[in-house]
């Protein structure tokens, strides 16, 4: 977490809900080729390792996953999933962690104010000092991303390593990747990258080869290459992911709406005692009111 | 020398009367509402208003000042769902406290609409209001309702890893839209509870109301309690 | 590695990692490169991003490797040779699909066998059915009777040819053949065939990328040999972007074997005398090779220094003592008798007498093991307890209370029996780890790296070169003080270290570097002086057999020269472009980055593929890579298998304990006889033991076949013993992989507990249920296999705790190496 509001972009409950990053920084982006990873697990270990995060009581369930999902203390999981594909097999592992949307779900729901945060280059992180731990974010991840930490109170997840990347390294994630399955740099980089990777593959026969950065959510802080980008479900990946309908609805709707309802009401209330004024109680003076003790 | 007698302070017969009696007159007052009706009355209203003030901060930044009042938004959100919980009880209890005289009679179904504005122009002129007229019977089973929505989708919000996204998403929707009606009724209860209808205030705080107000506001309850059938009389 | 020092010349990975970049088509077989060499994986991709390489995989498993694979292709554990066999085949069958300039350039293809050798009935010529032996005579070539060269046939028609003879003897592995053997759809098997004799040719390159997978089956040589066959033939050896490449199990096993990590070996491969070799010129005699290939495309039988490398070896263990007179000390190094690699060792354990000197040695009764841990890595795990239960004590030098270290507090199924009846007297020192010493590494591409020590050992625990030196001194007073039997290997040796009791590893990598002892005169100018007394020398060039220089190994000799300490050379330039780095560490041999890469270039020197070029001749000198050549040697001079008597690669290898042709054998255990001759199904010259817990198991009971392996997660018996640690909540606990449809049979779920029996033992474990383990139709058969990671065991951390995946391991072994047959075996499964 880097506390220049200058380099600000978005802030969660802010008054104004409008960019009010003053210095402008290239987006950045990592970069995941699906197609190249090995699912060797380095990442989730250096994620661990770099953020200094517990290591969390698994048990074999008969996968080679890690486990089901993210975890307040595991911001980075290779998620693992055998699919018949071409006769054969295809055993897909896709890195998953905070995609940094840049229009993130998580921000728009989160009711604390600079709780969540979008630097001006892009990252979306959680400012641990004022997230509440309300678990609004949990609902507005179109990925299933930020988890409630029962010891803190706080939600925790990946912060592309905010801490490394402010000074130039590239996130741990990335650093230990082996294979060079994962990349960071500038978006625009990322995603040239990206798609030369997937003309590639489309040249070799992966005719749905695809770089999943949608659309829906402005596009990610993450872009990553599929060789079968026309079975998103294989990877874990929503098909139009999104800023949730119904919590515009509730920020953007119901919440002004309700809010000049209550003042409406308030001022209704006002208005009718200024036309009708009190409802007195006939032959009683000016008040129904007993005197104590009479 | 004879010993100087203590001084009692002087007892308020009527307030006596009020610990755990209600419908009696005493002197020119009735007793309205006894010690524990207004005990869970404002019970309820406490636990309410830490509800508010806890949560509003948490609706909107721009009440984020409410939340000093628990020592900051965290704090509030920690508050919040046990405030709710219980407001929640305290509304349950005066559900079952008040259920019985709040049955809405046949004659009252008209409270759902030109009576309620007749009611609020001063035009309504109904000798059968009991103790409780139409509009409070429904703004009682209103609250309690809201309360229960209050309560379901709070809970629901308060383990958001449990249930589904979309689950979650539409509790935040139930929880807000019940509670702005819920606040708009309330301001509506207080305003009329206070500044429009001089006299009522007294029966949540002393318990009592004047015979007079009675007969204005709830003329069969006046009746029944008094005998006196002459509504008019004053 | 005997496979490919016995086809090559040299035991070690042909190329290096950087190197895969290079190639066209990658073969991935008998290894499981992502999983275990995730780093060195890199290059794969980097082939398959920057030059469309293709991958493809033959594994029993659809691994982490085949999901990055263009091909994959299912194989039944243990039948890899019939699997190569066929591609052999395939390749001879048309000579687009074979490098055939490079065959009669570079490999034996040419030469003539001598009648001796026949092949029948699943037999090789020479068998002594009484010892379970090969009588090797029979094997030899067939020289020209005027020239008494070795007999050449250039046409490669003559069938005695060895071209001719491979050709007879693959014969019968047709694609119909491999299905019916390996389970591998003859469409797949195909395919596979097709791309990857793509590359016999000048203008492509494939390599061929193994590791323990080959190794560790009872005819685990003759699968490497027959890979290194196929490449021999495609023209892929010595090439960049081609070779076999061993990839080590460990970041310095090459090292360890360098550096004699086997009984039979001294440092640089040079051979442990035996008893009957009684003297230094008999023993220079017996181990120095001479080469029939003596003029135009000689040998240069590079070997022929062999005593130059074993006076060195003896001036650096005795120092002043060596001398000229008394052999330079021939006389105080120890001399084996029989064979004294560890199962062997365990089994006179066991038994309590040894088969050795006639039975007449006593059984062991003390034992020391450094950075070992037998009990866990050791096949048959209950007779490695029984073994260790009977000595009177046992020495365990380790970072960690092994499995090995509390033998005898193993759980009762293993069954150790009442450790209050086990007199065995256990004593644990504590060593520091790699990353609490300096020193270096060599990697599988043969390149010394050097690492610095990261950080202080813990508590009591000592770096192994001070617990040695300090067991070295001790002995040594005691000696001086009390005298004993054969005190002068002990009191000559040579400990010239200025901290005797802490060497600095420094100070040995110098050693093994080597120095001048006195003055040495340049051989082309004897008035000058190359260097002068006590200077490193440059490389194993300079060493000299007359006691002038001295050097600890001279395979790495060049690694610490005057110019410094060069394994600690990080320079990233690599003006090749093909990823050589030569002033990164130190690659052996002299720093050559590829090696036979004489095998690059046609016969006026000029390369096959000139954007690879691995040496080309440019008139005066060869240059490139360092080249694996005398460097002003013209084409036509000498053969580019320098190491070798015949200078060529040897596509027929009459050195080996099995044949000099790879067969196919079933495993010790397996489901089916051998379908080419089921009189002789598995390997008639494979060891096996006789000991109550030496039980084999046959089809009837045991029926699905299993492998083991290990994972990316995990650091062999190591990482289990931390608790909580990262590693075991990324891989928490041992589990058994097994195909749907076995788990459908036997009512399995995944997830639930699954028990796996074999002749020896039983263990528990969760059941993996995936479709990537594939049910296979063997002789028409279905057939399943399962498989299951090694890593756990009885002496990891609370709450890290599994079987030992070696509870069910066969004492079964290849005849050449004694590695077990670890990869192939066969079990019962069943839900627990």
């Amino acid at each position: 977490m880097v506390m220049q509001s200058l380099e600000i972009r978005r802030s969660s409950a802010s008054v104004w809900g409008l960019p009010s990053g003053i210095r402008t920084l290239p987006t950045v982006s990592k970069y995941i080729d699906t197609s190249t990873c090995i699912g060797c697990k380095a990442c989730e270990v250096a994620c661990q390792e770099w953020n200094d995060l517990r290591p969390v009581q698994t048990a074999q369930l008969g996968t080679y996953q890690t486990m089901p999902t993210l975890h307040p203390e595991f911001w980075n999981l290779i998620r693992f999933n055998e699919q018949n594909f071409d006769g054969g097999i295809a055993w897909i592992m896709r890195k998953d962690q905070c995609m940094h949307c840049d229009d993130p779900g998580c921000l728009a729901a989160c009711p604390a104010p600079g709780a969540i945060v979008q630097y001006a280059n892009g990252i979306v992180d959680v400012n641990q000092d004022l997230c509440i731990g309300c678990g609004y974010c949990e609902s507005g991840c179109p990925f299933d991303v930020p988890k409630f930490h029962a010891t803190t109170g706080k939600m925790a997840k990946c912060t592309l390593c905010v801490d490394r990347t402010t000074v130039g390294l590239e996130p741990a994630c990335v650093k230990a990747c082996p294979t060079g399955c994962l990349q960071f740099g500038t978006k625009d980089d990322m995603v040239a990258l990206g798609n030369q990777r997937v003309s590639q593959l489309q040249k070799v026969g992966f005719k749905n080869a695809a770089l999943y950065n949608p659309a829906g959510v402005g596009g990610t802080g993450v872009v990553t290459v599929l060789a079968h980008g026309d079975h998103l479900d294989w990877y874990s990946l929503p098909a139009d992911p999104h800023v949730p309908i119904l919590t515009r609805l509730w920020k953007h709707v119901v919440r002004p709406l309700g809010m000049v309802a209550i003042v409406g009401a308030v001022i209704g209330a006002f208005g009718h005692f200024t036309k009708f004024g009190r409802k007195e109680v006939p032959g009683s003076g000016d008040s129904g009111v007993q005197p104590p003790g009479a | 020398m004879s010993a100087t007698p203590v001084q009692h302070l002087p007892v308020d017969a009527a307030v006596v009367a009020a610990r755990d009696r209600e419908n009696v007159i005493v002197g020119n007052e009735i007793v309205r509402h006894k010690r524990l009706s207004r005990l869970i009355h404002w019970t309820v209203a406490v636990t309410f208003f830490a509800c508010v003030f806890s949560g509003m901060p948490i609706w909107s930044p721009i009440f984020g000042w409410m939340a000093a009042f628990f020592g900051g938004l965290s704090a509030a959100r920690v508050v919040h769902p046990w405030a709710g919980i219980a407001f929640f009880l305290g509304s349950a209890v005066m559900f079952f406290h008040w259920v019985a005289e709040m049955v809405l009679l046949p004659s009252e179904r008209g409270w759902l609409g030109p009576k309620a504005l007749d009611y609020m122009r001063y035009v309504e002129d109904d000798s059968e209001v009991g103790k409780y007229n139409g509009g409070q019977k429904l703004f009682f089973f209103a609250t309690s309702l809201g309360t229960l929505g209050l309560l379901v989708s709070g809970l629901l919000m308060w383990w958001p890893s449990v249930f589904p996204r979309v689950v979650l998403q539409l509790s935040y929707l139930i929880h807000d839209i019940t509670f702005i009606f819920f606040a708009i009724a309330i301001v509506f209860h207080i305003y009329l509870g206070t500044a429009a209808e001089p006299g009522t205030f007294g029966s949540m705080t002393r318990g009592t109301v004047t015979r007079a107000w009675a007969r204005l506001h709830h003329p069969r309850w006046f009746r029944e309690v008094t005998g006196d059938d002459d509504s008019r009389r004053g | 590695m005997a496979s490919l020092a016995a086809t090559f010349g040299r035991g070690a990975m042909t190329n290096g990692w950087v190197d895969i970049k290079n190639a066209d088509v990658i073969l991935a077989m008998g290894g499981n490169a992502a999983e275990n060499h995730p780093v060195g994986f890199k290059w794969f991709l980097e082939a398959k991003k920057t030059r469309g390489a293709k991958i493809v995989a033959v594994d029993p498993r659809f691994t982490r490797t085949a999901s990055q694979a263009d091909l994959y292709a299912p194989i039944r554990p243990g039948t890899d040779i019939a699997f190569l066999n066929g591609i052999i085949r395939y390749a001879l069958a048309d000579k687009s699909r074979y490098h055939e300039d490079y065959v009669r350039l570079h490999t034996n293809g040419p030469y003539l066998i001598g009648e001796g050798y026949k092949f029948e009935d699943g037999l090789f010529s020479g068998f002594d059915a009484a010892k379970g032996e090969y009588q090797k005579e029979a094997w030899g070539y067939n020289p020209d009777a005027k020239t008494k060269a070795y007999g050449v046939d250039p046409t490669m028609e003559n069938p005695r040819s060895v071209l001719q003879l491979l050709k007879q003897h693959v014969d019968r592995y047709t694609p119909e053949m491999v299905e019916r053997i390996c389970g591998t759809p003859k469409e797949t098997f195909l395919e596979v065939a097709k791309i990857v004799t793509s590359t016999g040719n000048a203008a492509r390159v494939g390599t061929i990328c193994y590791a323990l997978g080959w190794t560790q089956h009872s005819t685990g040589v003759q699968m490497i040999r027959a890979a290194a066959i196929l490449q021999l033939l495609l023209g892929n050896v010595g090439r960049p972007g081609g070779g076999v490449n061993a990839f080590r199990g460990h970041s310095n096993i090459q090292g360890a074997t360098d550096m004699a990590g086997n009984f039979e070996i001294l440092p640089g491969y040079l051979k442990t005398p035996t008893s009957a070799m009684a003297n230094l010129a008999g023993y220079l005699d017996q181990s120095t090779p001479t080469t029939l290939n003596k003029q135009g495309w000689a040998s240069m039988n590079y070997f022929v220094n062999y005593p130059k490398f074993m006076i060195s070896l003896l001036k650096a263990l005795y120092g002043k003592e060596a001398t000229r007179e008394n052999d330079f000390g021939y006389a105080w190094m120890p001399k084996v008798d029989g064979n004294y690699s560890w199962m062997y060792m365990f089994d006179d354990m066991y038994r309590g007498s040894s088969m050795r000197a006639g039975g007449k040695e006593p059984a062991p009764e003390g034992f020391v093991t450094f950075g070992m841990n037998p009990v866990g890595l050791g096949p048959n795990s209950k007779k490695m307890i029984g073994a260790l239960s009977k000595l009177k004590w046992m020495v365990v030098v380790e970072n960690l209370e092994t499995e090995t270290a509390q033998f005898w507090k193993a759980p009762p199924e293993y069954e150790g029996g009442d450790p209050s009846k086990i007199q065995t007297e256990v004593f644990l020192l504590p060593a520091s780890s790699f990353a609490e010493k300096d020193g270096t590494f060599t990697n599988s591409a043969r390149w010394l790296q050097w690492k610095w020590k990261a950080l202080d050992a813990p508590g009591d625990a000592k770096a192994d070169q001070e617990i040695l030196a300090r067991i070295f001194l001790a002995v040594r007073d005691l000696y001086k003080k009390e005298g004993g039997a054969l005190p002068d290997p002990i009191l000559k040796t040579s400990w010239a270290y200025t901290n005797p009791v802490n060497p600095d590893l420094g100070e040995v990598l110098k050693e093994i570097n080597g120095r001048a002892l006195s003055d040495l005169p340049d051989p082309k100018d004897p008035t000058k002086i190359l260097k002068t007394a006590g200077q490193q020398i440059d490389g194993f060039g300079q060493l000299m057999d007359d006691g002038s220089t001295m050097c600890g190994n001279w395979l790495h000799s060049g690694c610490f020269t005057e110019a410094g300490n060069n394994t600690q050379r990080r320079v990233t330039a690599d003006p090749t472009g093909l990823g050589m780095f030569h002033n990164w560490g130190f690659s052996w041999p002299a720093n050559r980055r590829i090696m036979y890469n004489r095998a690059s270039a046609d016969a006026e020197g000029k390369p096959w593929d000139p954007k690879r070029i691995g040496i080309q001749w440019n008139g005066e000198k060869w240059v490139g890579d360092v080249p694996d050549m005398k460097p002003d040697a013209p084409p036509g001079t000498f053969g580019a298998f320098i190491m070798l008597p015949e200078g060529v690669g040897r596509l027929y290898s009459p050195v080996l304990n099995d044949g000099p042709f790879p067969e196919h054998y079933e495993a010790i255990e397996a489901p089916v006889l051998n379908a080419l001759h089921p009189m002789v199904t598995s390997s008639p010259v494979s060891k096996r033991f006789s000991t109550d817990k030496d039980k084999y198991g046959t089809a009837d009971k045991f029926p699905i076949v299993c492998t083991t392996y290990r994972l990316t997660e995990h650091f062999h018996y190591w990482t289990q013993h931390h608790k909580n640690g990262r590693l075991n909540e990324i891989q928490p606990g041992f589990f058994v992989e097994i195909p749907e449809g076995l788990a459908k049979e036997k009512g399995i779920a995944n997830g639930s507990q699954v028990k796996v029996s074999s002749a020896r033992g039983a263990i528990q474990g969760v059941a993996m249920v995936t479709n990537r383990l594939r049910p296979l139709k063997i002789d028409g058969k279905q057939t399943w296999h399962i498989g299951f990671p090694i890593h756990w065991g009885f002496g990891a951390a609370e709450g890290h705790r599994g079987p030992l995946a070696n509870m069910l391991t066969p004492s079964a072994m290849d005849p050449n190496t004694w590695t077990p047959e670890y990869k192939a075996f066969l079990v019962q499964v069943e839900k627990a």
